[in-house]
């Protein structure tokens, strides 16, 4: 696929865009000729109705170029807004199909980069191509036929120098694509330490790093402004090196112009003739240097584009995945399961195997780094198992369709993401129809509805991004109220409550035992672990226990240890 | 850096002609810092103009004397002078685009470099109303809209500017009169742009501010990928930007479309132009006003004359939106710095670690109270600990002490000074902080450990990292601390980050040290070594800790309850219980769990 896919369905705009530039030109070059007419024959003539006449004929045909002007400018915003929405759109659909193996190929900096700054190049680009670029070659050609119509010998310096400038501009332009691509890279770390110090704000301020960030930005900046200096200044040399070359071929024209006219070959208004054919020609050629410095810009961008749609997604629905099964139970079965990040060499999970039965509750536990939370993000395929298989229900989940096991699934994070807009929305989430009395049903039951009710709008207050103004046990009850609102068969706590007083979370947890869903919880209280059915011990990514309460406190050494770290000693007869 | 004086109305501003017109000369105002760079673009613009006229001068005059006459003498002097000439002219030309281009690109070098010390100026309020992604594009779009025009744009403008200055002198000195009629066309000139810039510097500035938008979502859509993955949310996610892309096209299209006008009413004013001399000059001449020949020229000049007002009119396009870009930029650059240090403001000496509150009140918003009345004193070297429900307050008052915010009413005081007269960064220097949201960087995990002291030694890094129980997860990493830590979170998990986190404001050994659930993603048995670590740590420094692990506070010298915004209890882990409290009833809570299991 290439970027000009995206012109394809503008072909009729685009064809009447260019038609009507025609008739544009078409009148540019008539206007000379009526010119001359009135000067000629009205105004020397002393005839002032020859000038009312022409100039009212000269009149109506610039009234008809106007008229062709205003409907390109329809035409060609028309095609060229479109053009740019459509690669957007396709962009971020693209990008919403991405894996999280995808994502570490680019920076989240320099997706938004190319979704934005890189197709407003694109479509500017085409904009202009569809206004004026075509003017140029057109005057170029023009311009060489009319000074060999006139005469071939005097012409040849010209038809002799324009295939190696053409050279030299195609030269030019490769070499300008790639430095400008440079120039978008670079931008992308601009825009990369931009967004960390935005995302990092309070830890900045906190430790008065702002001089130090202050130099970290001043060197990309830095890097950025050089080289965006020397991209621009290598492509602006061509205009005087362009310049320079078709002017020296004038002084050749003139020569042999000279020895031509003596020995009476040529006239004088011939060679009058081919040096402002040559004047125009050069005329042209400095729009070309211009043209040529936006082309390659947006080569650079087209690249860009293209390396994002033509990123190979590999987590999505596999082939022969069943429509419409739906997971009715919510059985999850580990199978021998190995994991590692992609692009990582670090194991994180070692051959995993456990069974959680239908409705049980299962809580996680493990030291810092265990594994835990790699463990969650595998059931509903945020990754993909390194080896082995999980299955639920009995069925591998590869051979669901991503929809339907997402869809069954209530998955609340570590870090509460939250979005710009209001809490209802942002509960929606989990069901996009869900009626009012769902929406404090499930904020009910995680904890929060009380709270919500005592702010300003209730539920139609604004969050700011990520849920700012909220406190952090604020959000975490928030993003559990979003997964329960789903009513899902699967419901993964990773951590969700640590911000939470034990008393809420005691009601909250007591509360969500009345859905009907499997339920496996990251914690790290053991006042918390106890009160689940079993308990899955995680050391390095293996499975060191698992089993209830009082049986792991009596088999598991780890499981004592870290009953002692929250209750004190424990006796070893236990 | 040029100062600029303050427009505070600037955020509002419509865009007029006259506030492109401010805009306009405040972008000039960073230009003429390189005044002297800008003369010689000047005078290569005037070099080149001069030499571009002289060339075809020479060339008609060679024709004249040469060809016409057969003569030949000096012809290739001639030559080589046009060569001459020619030469100069490209070199001219280069010269003005290697300067300009420079200048060009120090300005927005600058333009970026005040927009983003300007983000460092403002509160962590500004940062909370607003999306990031939002925020960058002020940053990359708009700025680049000005970077793209300040190159094509002001030599063109100047060259227009030179050539439509020299042809209308020449026009007078022709026909006083006959100048006076093609003048006829700039009103009406003037009332078309009028009508088309009034519309489009509007669409220009919405047209970037849903760019804007576009950005914030996107950034936030990226960054929230795991949720709406989970969720199931792509369809709507992608319904939503698609509304918002239209959102941008639309404006995009009349932007686009209304200056694409511009040049075809100046060519349609120009016929216009030239047919009305024609026809008054043919009745002058008539009448016999002017010669024949001068009409002749004039018609010639008027062309000329529209000529450079069309290129201008062209660059108008570009100018619209880099002018809606600037603005953008001036609006960041004109938000209040309300975490300016306030008048009179002194670094805080070294200090010993006492902080008191005073009758402290302050709410988020106008009006309401978080929390009231707070009254309390740290010791130096006590740790204090802040307890009490989810949302009670905690967090804020801790942003309070490290000044995110500044207090309604009351006094917060360290070692006696007034937090009002003392600056930001002196205090902050003197503290440490491991916040609820453990944030690193992209960068090494050595380069995140000595964020906390930058001088710090590898050495100093490493004891840092084994206090907080760190070394022993990096030393198995492959690279160790030379491994590079992404944004996003593969690889390393949220307990460790906040194990850095730790390491981090231990290598910066301040005399205050805040933990504001520091260490709630982390398992209890390293939570219990950490401590161990810590004890020793905090030992001489005052520290204020937040947990809900009422367990991990107990050795605390003071423990605050709060409980809606107001402090309800107060005292050590002793006195509390024996208080049979809010305290006792939280920490039986946890405790009772422990009764239920014994057998």
């Amino acid at each position: 696929m290439s970027i000009f896919s995206f012109v394809k369905p503008y072909r009729i705009p685009i064809a009447a865009a260019l038609s009507l530039m025609l008739v544009e030109l078409a009148v540019e070059l008539i206007q000379p000729l009526l010119i001359a007419k009135i000067i000629d024959e009205g105004i020397v003539a002393k005839d002032l109705d020859t000038v009312i006449k022409w100039g009212g004929v000269m009149l109506g045909i610039s009234l008809l170029a106007f008229v062709s002007g205003i409907a390109n400018s329809f035409l060609a915003a028309h095609a060229g807004q479109s053009f740019g929405f459509d690669i957007r759109e396709r962009l971020f659909s693209k990008v919403q199909s991405f894996s999280f193996t995808n994502f570490s190929h680019f920076s989240s900096s320099s997706l938004i980069t190319r979704i934005t700054n890189d197709v407003t190049q694109l479509q500017n680009t085409f904009f202009m191509s569809l206004r004026i670029a075509l003017r140029a070659p057109l005057l170029v050609i023009g311009g060489i036929v009319m000074a060999m119509l006139v005469h071939v010998k005097l012409a040849m310096p010209f038809v002799i120098i324009i295939p190696p400038l053409l050279i030299f501009l195609i030269w030019i332009m490769t070499k300008a694509a790639g430095l400008f691509k440079s120039v978008q890279r670079r931008l992308d770390r601009v825009n990369g330490v931009m967004r960390e110090n935005l995302v990092g704000m309070r830890l900045i301020k906190a430790f008065a790093r702002g001089d130090y960030e202050g130099t970290r930005f001043e060197k990309s900046n830095d890097q950025l402004k050089n080289r965006t200096v020397f991209a621009l200044r290598v492509t602006e040399s061509t205009i005087p090196v362009l310049l320079l070359f078709m002017n020296l071929s004038v002084i050749v024209v003139l020569w042999f112009g000279k020895i031509d006219v003596q020995s009476g070959r040529v006239s004088v208004g011939e060679v009058v003739a081919i040096v402002n054919y040559a004047a125009r020609i050069t005329a042209a050629f400095s729009m070309f240097s211009w043209i040529i410095m936006v082309f390659s810009r947006s080569r650079a961008s087209a690249e860009r584009v293209m390396e994002v749609l033509n990123e190979g997604i590999d987590l999505e629905d596999t082939a022969g995945s069943q429509d419409g099964y739906e997971i009715s139970a919510g059985e999850i079965e580990f199978d021998k399961v190995s994991f590692q990040f992609p692009n990582t060499n670090i194991p994180i999970l070692d051959d995993l195997s456990f069974k959680i039965s239908k409705g049980e509750t299962v809580a996680v536990l493990g030291a810092t780094g265990a594994g835990k939370t790699a463990m969650f993000q595998l059931i509903p395929r945020l990754y993909d198992v390194t080896s082995g298989e999980i299955r639920i229900d009995g069925r591998n989940i590869q051979e669901l369709k991503l929809r339907s096991l997402r869809e069954a699934i209530g998955y609340v994070p570590q870090e509460s993401l939250l979005f710009t807009g209001s809490i209802k929305e942002n509960l929606a989430w989990g069901k996009q129809n869900a009626t009012e009395e769902e929406l404090i049903e499930a904020a009910k039951d995680a904890q929060i509805h009380e709270t919500i009710e005592k702010l300003p709008n209730q539920y139609d207050t604004l969050l700011g991004q990520k849920g700012v103004n909220l406190s952090g046990g604020q959000k975490q009850r928030l993003s559990i109220a979003r997964a329960l609102i789903k009513k899902p068969k699967i419901l993964l706590l990773d951590d969700s409550t640590s911000a939470l007083d034990l008393k809420t979370e005691a009601k909250l947890l007591l509360a969500i035992r009345n859905y009907d869903c499997t339920t496996v919880i990251i914690t790290q209280k053991v006042s918390t672990a106890k009160d689940a059915d079993k308990i899955l011990l995680l050391e390095d990514g293996s499975l060191i226990g698992f089993g209830e309460h009082e049986h792991l406190l009596k088999s598991s050494s780890l499981y004592q240890e870290i009953y002692s770290s929250q209750f004190g000693e424990v006796k070893a007869d236990w | 850096m040029v100062k600029i004086q303050k427009e505070r109305h600037a955020g509002n501003q419509k865009s007029t002609i006259k506030g492109s017109g401010r805009t306009i000369r405040r972008i000039w105002s960073y230009l003429a810092d390189e005044r002297n760079l800008l003369i010689l673009v000047l005078l290569m613009i005037v070099a080149s103009s001069a030499l571009g006229l002289l060339g075809p001068f020479l060339i008609g005059w060679g024709i004249d004397k040469y060809f016409a006459t057969g003569s030949t003498d000096g012809f290739s002097l001639l030559l080589i002078g046009l060569a001459a000439v020619y030469v100069m002219h490209s070199l001219s030309l280069w010269f003005q685009s290697y300067w300009m281009i420079g200048i060009a690109q120090k300005t927005v070098y600058i333009m970026r470099r005040q927009l983003f010390s300007k983000f460092h100026q403002l509160s962590i309020d500004f940062f909370n109303k607003r999306q990031h992604g939002e925020l960058m594009s002020r940053i990359t779009n708009d700025i680049e809209n000005v970077s793209t025009t300040l190159n094509s744009s002001v030599i063109q403008v100047f060259s227009s500017v030179l050539t439509l200055v020299g042809t209308l002198a020449v026009m007078i000195w022709l026909s006083p009169m006959l100048t006076l009629v093609t003048m006829i066309i700039v009103p009406l000139m003037f009332l078309g742009m009028k009508w088309i810039t009034s519309r489009t510097g509007k669409l220009y500035k919405e047209q970037q501010g849903r760019l804007g938008e576009m950005n914030g979502y996107i950034e936030e859509i990226i960054s929230g990928q795991k949720i709406i993955k989970s969720f199931s949310q792509e369809p709507q996610v992608i319904e939503e930007f698609r509304i918002k892309n239209q959102r941008l096209k639309e404006s995009g299209y009349w932007a686009q479309t209304l200056t694409g006008f511009i040049p075809k009413l100046m060519n349609m004013l120009n016929n216009l132009s030239f047919t009305i001399v024609a026809t008054v000059g043919g009745f002058f001449a008539l009448k016999g006003y002017v010669t024949i020949g001068t009409i002749v020229i004039f018609s010639e000049y008027s062309r000329q004359f529209t000529r450079p007002l069309n290129d201008l009119s062209n660059q108008f396009n570009t100018l619209l939106s880099a002018v809606a870009g600037a603005d953008r930029v001036f609006d960041i650059i004109d938000t209040e710095e309300e975490a300016v240090d306030e008048k009179g403001a002194v670094p805080l000496p070294n200090m010993i670690g006492k902080v008191e509150f005073k009758d402290v009140s302050f709410s988020y918003e106008k009006g309401g109270d978080t929390v009231s009345n707070l009254n309390f004193s740290a010791q130096p070297g006590e740790t204090i600990a802040l307890v009490g429900p989810t949302g009670a307050g905690k967090s804020t008052i801790i942003n309070l002490i490290s000044r995110f915010y500044e207090p309604e009413q009351g006094l917060i005081l360290f070692d006696g000074h007034d937090s009002k007269k003392i600056t930001r960064d002196s205090l902050r220097k003197q503290m440490g902080f491991v916040l609820q949201d453990s944030f690193l960087f992209q960068g090494s995990i050595r380069e995140n450990i000595r964020y906390g002291r930058l001088d710090a030694t590898d050495e100093e890094v490493v004891k840092a990292a084994k206090a907080a129980n760190a070394h022993f997860f990096i030393h198995r990493l492959p690279k160790g601390y030379d491994t590079e830590l992404s944004q996003d979170d593969a690889g390393i998990s949220q307990g460790q980050r906040q194990l850095l986190s730790i390491a981090r404001a231990i290598l910066a050994d301040p005399a205050i040290l805040i933990m504001d659930e520091a260490t709630s993603s982390i398992d209890t048995i390293t939570e219990l070594k950490i401590q161990e670590a810590l004890q020793h740590l905090l030992k001489g420094r005052t520290s204020f800790i937040i947990a809900h692990r009422l367990n991990t506070i107990k050795n605390a010298d003071q423990i605050i309850v709060i409980e809606s915004g107001k402090i309800v209890e107060k005292g050590s882990h002793e006195e509390l219980l024996a208080k049979k409290g809010f305290y006792h009833e939280l920490y039986t809570s946890q405790l009772e769990k422990n009764i239920l299991l014994k057998p």
